[in-house]
């Protein structure tokens, strides 16, 4: 019988092999694999109980218990056994041996045309490169790929749904400190072990956090493909949350907070916006975190964060450059396929109540020149509002021929710089303009011909020239933005994660096309609302000569 | 069976790291070379309806007069502010309603502009850059203008991230009075002192089609884009001024320390180093290796050391500057006030683990690895591949520089490398402190590097005044 049970785990392995190779080959979903291990594993006490109850005998089963022992054929199976357990582990070495020679395993190039070729999605709008695919894996896990042979690399982003607005008091920055822990170490890899192999095989890596997700970053050479995976799988699987290395992490993380916020005047006011712009929603809260809130996290605030939203269901994976779908895809279901997904986060439930008053905010630093920041609630990635809002903001800050920069800083020189951004997330975010002023500016007069400019827009509108020149410039760029593998990567991710599909990336010229200036001047009267408005001004303490 | 597939992937991951620094290369260009000495370099190329530009007239912020540091700069600036029939609101407005890139900057070698546009709008491209260089307007009340805002945006700096007006600093403190210690965007007073006459005889002086160099990548026919340059070049005047004549500095012997003093910064800014190697340094590759692994990414020795094991900072590195003569060579990074001296220490102690101990096998062959992996991404566009080509052109190089380099990294030795390191990275007894910080805080602890010579951020300039060194006595009175 313990010949029987080691013939069958010998036979089991070989057919899991062959099997389980054939069905990645065909681009089967992933529990096909499993399906295959859960037959092979009920088989195993079903042929112990038959070896142990039954003999096989020429003339079919037959129970132990009534064969003549003295006819018994035991002997002469057991002898059977016996070769078959050599051959299967025979064939089984062989197997190993054959692995170790071949990188991947692949079927004989002649029997390829009669296997049924691998089905992932294909793009189906129209304008849509048609060598992109996408697929997701059981646990949730999405993928698109955009190949491109120009150079011999590869660039990964790795979208983790998770940001400042899943914080709340307590846990702020959290999502960012998760960021950087991301690199330090695995139960397999020690702190830098990570950085250390993907350099090694000429990679180079990094991250962000926004209000909404935190994105990984990697840029390789095409020869680094499977390292990459096999270092992205093993974070994701068997992250070590070690607490020495959290405490070294907390003072890297202060003296971010220290090089971008508190020693530099524009983040020191970004920050007090936002927390005076929102009073609900967690886009009040800094990115970096509060202060005392990177002192005092706590593992267990770090385990659960982990869990949540590191789970596969919440990731979504862009690869572009030298690849092919089918290699990525199949490196994907090796690696990532077995991480098991978790519940979906919870949904943000708290939205920003309505604005019923300008705020006005005011830091007194040391500021040898004072800066104003002015936000408008707005909306958010998918909000109807949004692109025109961001033509107009090309028409009114995009470089020196814009209207803002001509006024404020050629013509009346008001300002030295001025420029300005809308918040795209998943939540209705704010139109921002940042200004900095010359050392004796009179920042009454400053806002005044501001707040004039803009509602020039809500009322006269802009023409067709300014709409005609804001659209070529975004055409422009978004060309630019395609002209990299680095740049193709992002603007598939970004449509993906915030539109739902990647392919409305290559729905932009369309769309800027439809845009009116009567729409501009609608967007302009609705957001340019001096109700739903927050102005920030930072400089030197009143009574004090700025430096 | 798992782990036999890792075993497999380990196996043939190994067996690809030592053959995939097989080279990066340039595409083939064009080279033409007009009657009037321009030099134009064409790389057509169809992948994207893009076209760059990279114009090049060498000189630059180096050729700027001692007490008008910022010259060139301005001149850059103003070039964009009106030129041919155009004013400086109809020339910005005639780049962005097509949506193109174009913009002129000054280093310490030279004054460059840089074109992006759609291949549709290349005559208008060519138009720009030719009024630009050849007909700026250079007009009193723009320059007004300008030079006003440049003060006052360095004084807004000042408020800003003081990581950023580091390079300013260190580089007038080592260099001096010489042309690589000024500061290229001038200082607050260096600037008052330029007058529109200077930047008009700049312009005369250094700019000309005997020194101009112009590569162009990108979606366009090769005769078409060489005859409209040429017609747009080819007969501009010459250069009327030589160009400076740079001697090489040499290292500064002996420890000295640069304190600027922000009252109330909650960190310390820190530049460590002396002067290095020019652009033709022999062993570039070597020294290419041991930079990347001493400072030039996330898994240096200076990275490890101040961030991943200590906590100190959340970055250093290791920056070399090149030029025709040698430039600098500085650890930089930054630390919480109150771990100032324990920061520099561990930085020093770095600098004298590379030069004690060097690189061994398994770390050079990663930096190679790393330097060739990511090198292709920095020839992608048409604009990076117009900038190299133009550079390599202005400063006197061939595509060796670039073709040869994955062969130069793979005949680097062990031995090679720990000759280069111990040439070019300083000795611990020969070091430039340049330190900025809440004075009062960390004053008497730094003294322990050197005779400190201190100046307030508030000042309006990046040269310290007056004697370089002030020593120990020299503050106590302060």
């Amino acid at each position: 019988m313990l010949k029987v049970a080691l013939a069958y785990v010998l036979a089991s392995l070989l057919v899991f092999w062959l099997l389980g190779g054939l069905l990645i080959w065909l681009g089967a979903p992933d529990w096909a694999n499993e399906f295959l291990l859960l037959v092979l594993a009920i088989g195993f006490p079903v042929a112990l109980i038959f070896a142990w109850a039954y003999e096989i005998t020429p003339s079919g089963l037959k129970k132990s218990l009534d064969v003549d022992q003295t006819q018994s054929i035991v002997f002469k199976t057991g002898q059977k056994l016996n070769a078959a357990v050599l051959v299967l582990a025979v064939l089984g070495v062989l197997a190993l041996v054959g692995e170790q020679l071949l990188p991947t395993f692949e079927f004989p190039k002649i029997i390829e045309p009669i296997l049924p070729a691998p089905v992932y999605e294909k793009p189906d709008k129209e304008g849509v490169p048609a060598e992109i695919r996408a697929h997701t894996l059981k646990n949730g896990l999405r993928i698109i790929v955009w190949p491109d042979h120009d150079i011999p690399n590869v660039v990964m982003y790795n979208y983790v749904r998770a940001g400042g607005r899943n914080e709340y008091p307590g846990i702020t920055g959290l999502s960012h400190f998760f960021e950087h822990m991301m690199f330090n170490g695995t139960e397999k890899r020690a702190q830098g072990e990570f950085d250390e192999t993907m350099e090694a095989a000429g990679g180079a890596n990094n991250a962000y956090t926004s209000e909404d997700l935190t994105v990984y970053q990697d840029w390789f050479p095409r020869t680094a493909l499977e390292t990459i995976f096999e270092l992205e799988g093993d974070r994701l699987k068997n992250l070590a949350i070690e607490p020495s290395v959290v405490e070294t992490e907390r003072g890297i993380v202060y003296s971010e907070r220290r090089s971008n916020y508190d020693n530099d005047n524009f983040g020191r006011l970004y920050l007090e916006m936002n927390a005076t712009a929102f009073i609900a929603h967690p886009y009040q809260f800094p990115v970096i975190g509060w202060a005392s809130d990177i002192e005092n996290w706590t593992q267990e605030d770090l385990e659960s964060y982990f869990k949540t939203y590191y789970a596969p269901n919440n990731l979504t994976m862009v690869f572009t450059g030298d690849v092919k779908p089918e290699e990525v895809f199949n490196l994907a279901r090796k690696y990532f396929g077995p991480i098991p997904a978790q519940e979906a986060p919870q949904a943000i439930r708290t939205v920003e109540p309505e604005q019923l008053g300008e705020r006005r905010l005011l830091i007194e630093v040391d500021a040898p020149t004072p800066l104003m920041h002015v936000a408008f609630h707005a909306g958010n990635a998918t909000d109807p509002r949004t692109l025109p809002m961001n033509v107009l903001l090309n028409i009114l800050v995009g470089g020196s021929s814009s209207r803002l920069h001509q006024v404020l800083v050629e013509q009346e020189q008001l300002a030295l710089a001025i420029g300005g951004f809308q918040m795209e997330g998943f939540d209705p975010g704010l139109v921002y303009f940042y200004l900095t002023l010359p050392p004796d500016a009179d920042i009454a007069v400053v806002e005044n011909r501001l707040l004039e400019e803009l509602n020039r827009v809500a009322t006269d509108g802009v023409t067709e020239a300014e709409l005609a020149k804001a659209r070529n410039i975004m055409i422009a760029d978004y060309w630019r933005g395609l002209s990299t593998i680095n740049g193709k990567a992002a603007t598939l991710g970004g449509a993906e994660v915030f539109f739902g599909d990647y392919q409305e990336a290559f729905a932009l010229p369309g769309k800027l096309d439809e845009v009116s200036a009567e729409q501009i001047q609608a967007v302009a009267e609705d957001i340019f609302n001096r109700k739903r408005m927050t102005l920030g001004v930072l400089r030197s303490p009143a009574g004090e000569d700025a430096q | 069976m798992r782990v036999s597939r890792t075993i497999v992937f380990l196996l043939a991951a190994l067996g690809c790291y030592s053959s995939f620094a097989a080279g990066v290369s340039l595409p083939d260009a064009e080279r033409v070379v007009l009657a009037n000495g321009t030099v134009l370099i064409l790389n057509e190329n169809h992948e994207v309806p893009l076209i760059g530009l990279e114009a090049v007239v060498p000189g630059g912020a180096s050729a700027d007069p001692a007490d008008k540091h910022g010259l060139a700069s301005l001149l850059a600036g103003l070039l964009e502010k009106g030129a041919g029939d155009r004013s400086s609101a109809e020339f910005a407005e005639a780049i962005a309603s097509v949506g193109g890139e174009l913009s002129a900057s000054a280093d310490l070698e030279a004054i460059s502009v840089s074109a992006e546009f759609m291949s549709k709008d290349a005559a208008l491209m060519v138009e720009l850059v030719r009024d630009m260089l050849r007909a700026p307007e250079l007009q009193r009340g723009e320059f007004l203008k300008l030079r006003e805002r440049s003060v006052n945006l360095i004084k807004a700096a000042k408020g800003g991230d003081p990581g950023e007006l580091m390079p300013a600093y260190a580089n007038a403190f080592l260099f001096g009075d010489h042309p690589y210690g000024n500061p290229v965007g001038g200082s607050e007073s260096s600037l008052a002192n330029i007058t529109l006459g200077d930047l008009l005889a700049f312009h005369s002086d250094m700019m000309g089609g005997d020194r101009l160099v112009i590569a162009v990548s990108g979606d366009f026919d090769t005769a078409s884009m060489q005859k409209a340059l040429t017609d747009a070049f080819g007969d501009w005047r010459a250069a009327t001024g030589s160009l400076p004549s740079i001697q090489a500095a040499a290292p500064l012997p002996g420890r000295r320390v640069l304190l600027i003093d922000k009252p109330g910064a909650t960190q310390t800014y820190f530049y460590i180093g002396n002067v290095g190697v020019d652009r033709n340094y022999t062993h570039r590759a070597e020294l290419d290796l041991a930079n990347t692994v001493f400072g030039g990414r996330f898994t240096s020795m200076l990275m490890t050391e101040l961030r991943t094991k200590s906590g100190l900072s959340y970055g250093a590195r290791s920056t070399l500057t090149r030029y025709a003569k040698p430039g600098a060579l500085f650890i930089v990074s930054f630390t919480e006030t109150s771990t100032t001296v324990a920061a520099l220490d561990v930085a020093v102690g770095v600098l004298g683990q590379l030069r004690d101990v060097g690189l061994d096998q398994a770390m050079i062959e990663s930096a190679r690895n790393y330097i060739m992996g990511q090198f292709p991404p920095r020839l992608e566009t048409a604009s990076q591949l117009a900038r190299m080509f133009a550079s390599i052109e202005a400063n006197g190089l061939d595509v060796s520089y670039i073709n040869d380099y994955g062969d130069s990294l793979n005949a680097a030795s062990r031995e090679s490398i720990a000759a280069v390191i111990n040439k070019v990275y300083p000795p611990a007894d020969s070091l430039v402190f340049v330190i900025l910080g809440d004075a009062d805080s960390i004053r008497d602890e730094i003294l322990q590097y050197g005779p400190v010579t201190e100046m307030s951020i508030s000042e309006e300039r990046f040269h310290p005044q007056g004697e370089r060194e002030s020593g120990l006595s020299g503050r106590a009175d302060q």
